[in-house]
């Protein structure tokens, strides 16, 4: 008679129940985006899609502004992403690799920029950018995305920096290299992993912001993503169809962009172990 | 040594001029106004002293949204901690599609919290959610649940819709740490006969300690800070169930248009988060060197 391993079963029933959790939902909105809208919302749910449309995609292309705000997302989300990248790795390289005076001090300050939620800066900051004229543009959307995103960034780059070792900047520098030289011709090739990593960090950071967008934002134009399908959300009469195709698109870009460089985001995260 | 002592200081400050634009100023900005007593935004307010202070610290709405946020915070952190640990336990373990699910189990962090509220309020829609439905065709409820509907029913769903997002992204720092710990360890505890309980305690546990540091704190931090999936969903309510301190402080400015009420609750949060994150730093700093 064969042995039941109980802890291969618990191991294995653990895994099931975490695939369900997190994946099921994505099969989910995928598959009633393609379902006629009787079906999307009918009282017994259907596992597989019985019918099959495309109309609500159609709709959402045509009809829709939905991709001059993915446009707007787009613009958003990689202008933020470039200007926080170099800031951090800036910091991180002064912060993790040159080890000033009071550099422990400004690595839990930095930190603790996540002690002041956004609502607390959307008041003063709306204030700030209407006296300066940048209310309604990609510019105040920047400043609170690399805000946002930086401070972890810089963190995240700790362990990829301490895995190079000192030995190779000295010689460059005993060889008259700058400081400038050492990082861009050195450090940065050899951390290149870890620069993905933050990388994709900021851009997601940036492409799922919504409350800045939803207040500093105010004419149709400059919407993001979120900020357009929210407003279908907040619709008393929600057009089921049209919303999941909307959420399916809004989640497409930053699943291509993962499917290139995701494996080093997760290795990044995991390999680049905080020793 | 062929460091400079100050060079450092050039690197980090461009990030440190950045972040005294877009936070330190605009903070004084809110202390500013909280002193005066500005309503819609645009016009000029009278000096108003602690007014503002003093008639919050006595509101009943106040009170109520700090201990929404209290839960909020602990139900986060355990179902959060409880998640992550699954997931990451379960991804350091050599399985066949291991690569595969640990490049992907992070889908839910990087889509937009729009798409998640999108999700959650179709699969527990009460009319024609497949949860629901679910559940009546396994005969575990026979009517359906209203997940949103009531007070406390809302704030289980949020809490465990924020940790559904949250989870994965703080499973793959934890697992970074996992890796980084001496297999050889494990095998001398397994020879000397430990079980799972007494080996994730002893062995597991400690070595995290850094790891677990800044998840503590970011994490905390961050998961007070949420705002979007609870306005999305529930705008605060039912009843102001779910009106957390954000939610109060956006409700107070963009809706009812008292800028420098909300100016002075969002003082007063960040005075609670400060004091959080200093005690919380000491604590485990100190902690920290005692071992050491």
């Amino acid at each position: 008679m064969m042995k039941i391993n109980y802890s291969k079963l618990l191991f294995y029933a653990s895994i099931s129940l975490i695939f369900i959790i997190f994946f099921f939902p994505f099969f989910w909105i995928i598959s009633s985006s393609i379902k006629s809208p009787e079906e999307i919302i009918s009282k017994s749910p259907t596992y597989f899609p019985l019918s099959f449309t495309i109309e609500h995609y159609y709709k959402l292309l045509i009809t829709s502004d939905i991709l001059k705000y993915l446009l707007n997302s787009l613009i958003v989300s990689f202008s933020s992403m470039f200007i926080a990248v170099i800031l951090s790795l800036l910091a991180a390289y002064g912060l993790h690799k040159l080890k000033f005076y009071g550099n422990q001090l400004v690595e839990q300050s930095l930190l603790v920029t996540y002690a002041f939620p956004g609502v607390i800066l959307l008041i003063p900051m709306y204030l700030m950018l209407s006296k300066i004229g940048l209310l309604n543009s990609y510019f105040a959307l920047i400043i609170i995305n690399v805000t946002f995103a930086s401070p972890f960034a810089v963190w995240m780059l700790k362990a990829f920096f301490k895995m190079i070792p000192n030995e190779i900047e000295e010689a460059a520098y005993i060889d008259g290299a700058s400081r400038l030289r050492i990082l861009f011709s050195i450090i940065l090739p050899l951390s290149a992993p870890g620069i993905a990593s933050i990388a994709i960090f900021c851009f997601v950071i940036s492409w799922t912001e919504y409350m800045f967008a939803s207040i500093l934002i105010s004419g149709d134009d400059l919407r993001t993503l979120p900020v357009g399908l929210a407003s279908i959300v907040g619709q008393y009469q929600i057009d089921w169809g049209f919303l999941l195709a909307g959420a399916t698109l809004a989640s497409l870009p930053v699943i291509i962009l993962f499917v290139f460089v995701g494996k080093y985001f997760v290795s990044g995260l995991t390999e680049g172990a905080i020793k | 040594m062929f460091f400079n002592k100050n060079e450092g200081w050039f690197f980090v400050i461009p990030l440190l001029i950045w972040l005294s634009l877009s936070i330190l100023f605009p903070l004084y900005i809110a202390i500013d106004l909280s002193f005066y007593n500005v309503k819609i935004i645009g016009t000029e307010g009278k000096f108003y002293g602690f007014k503002n202070y003093i008639k919050l610290l006595n509101s009943s709405k106040f009170w109520s949204a700090f201990n929404h946020s209290l839960l909020w915070v602990l139900g986060n952190a355990i179902a959060q901690t409880f998640f992550a640990f699954l997931i990451a336990l379960i991804l350091n373990k050599k399985f066949s599609f291991q690569k595969i699910a640990t490049n992907w189990i992070i889908l839910s962090f990087i889509i937009p919290t729009v798409v998640i509220v999108v999700i959650w309020k179709l699969m527990l829609s009460s009319s024609s959610g497949i949860i629901n439905a679910t559940l009546i065709n396994l005969n575990i409820i026979d009517q359906p649940i209203g997940f949103f509907s009531t007070p406390s029913s809302a704030f289980i769903s949020l809490v465990l819709i924020n940790s559904w997002r949250w989870s994965p992204f703080l499973a793959l720092i934890i697992l970074s740490g996992l890796k980084s710990i001496n297999r050889e360890i494990y095998d001398a505890s397994k020879i000397d006969g430990t079980n799972v309980f007494n080996e994730f305690w002893y062995i597991t546990f400690p070595n995290l300690k850094h790891v677990l540091f800044v998840l503590g704190l970011v994490g905390t931090l961050l998961s007070f800070n949420v705002f979007d999936i609870i306005w999305l969903i529930t705008k605060g309510g039912p009843s102001g169930g779910t009106t957390t301190l954000p939610l109060l402080i956006y409700e107070t400015a963009f809706t009812k248009f008292r800028l420098s009420q909300a100016a002075a609750l969002s003082v007063i949060t960040s005075i609670i988060l400060l004091t959080f994150s200093i005690l919380f730093i000491k604590l485990m700093s100190d902690k920290n060197n005692d071992e050491n």
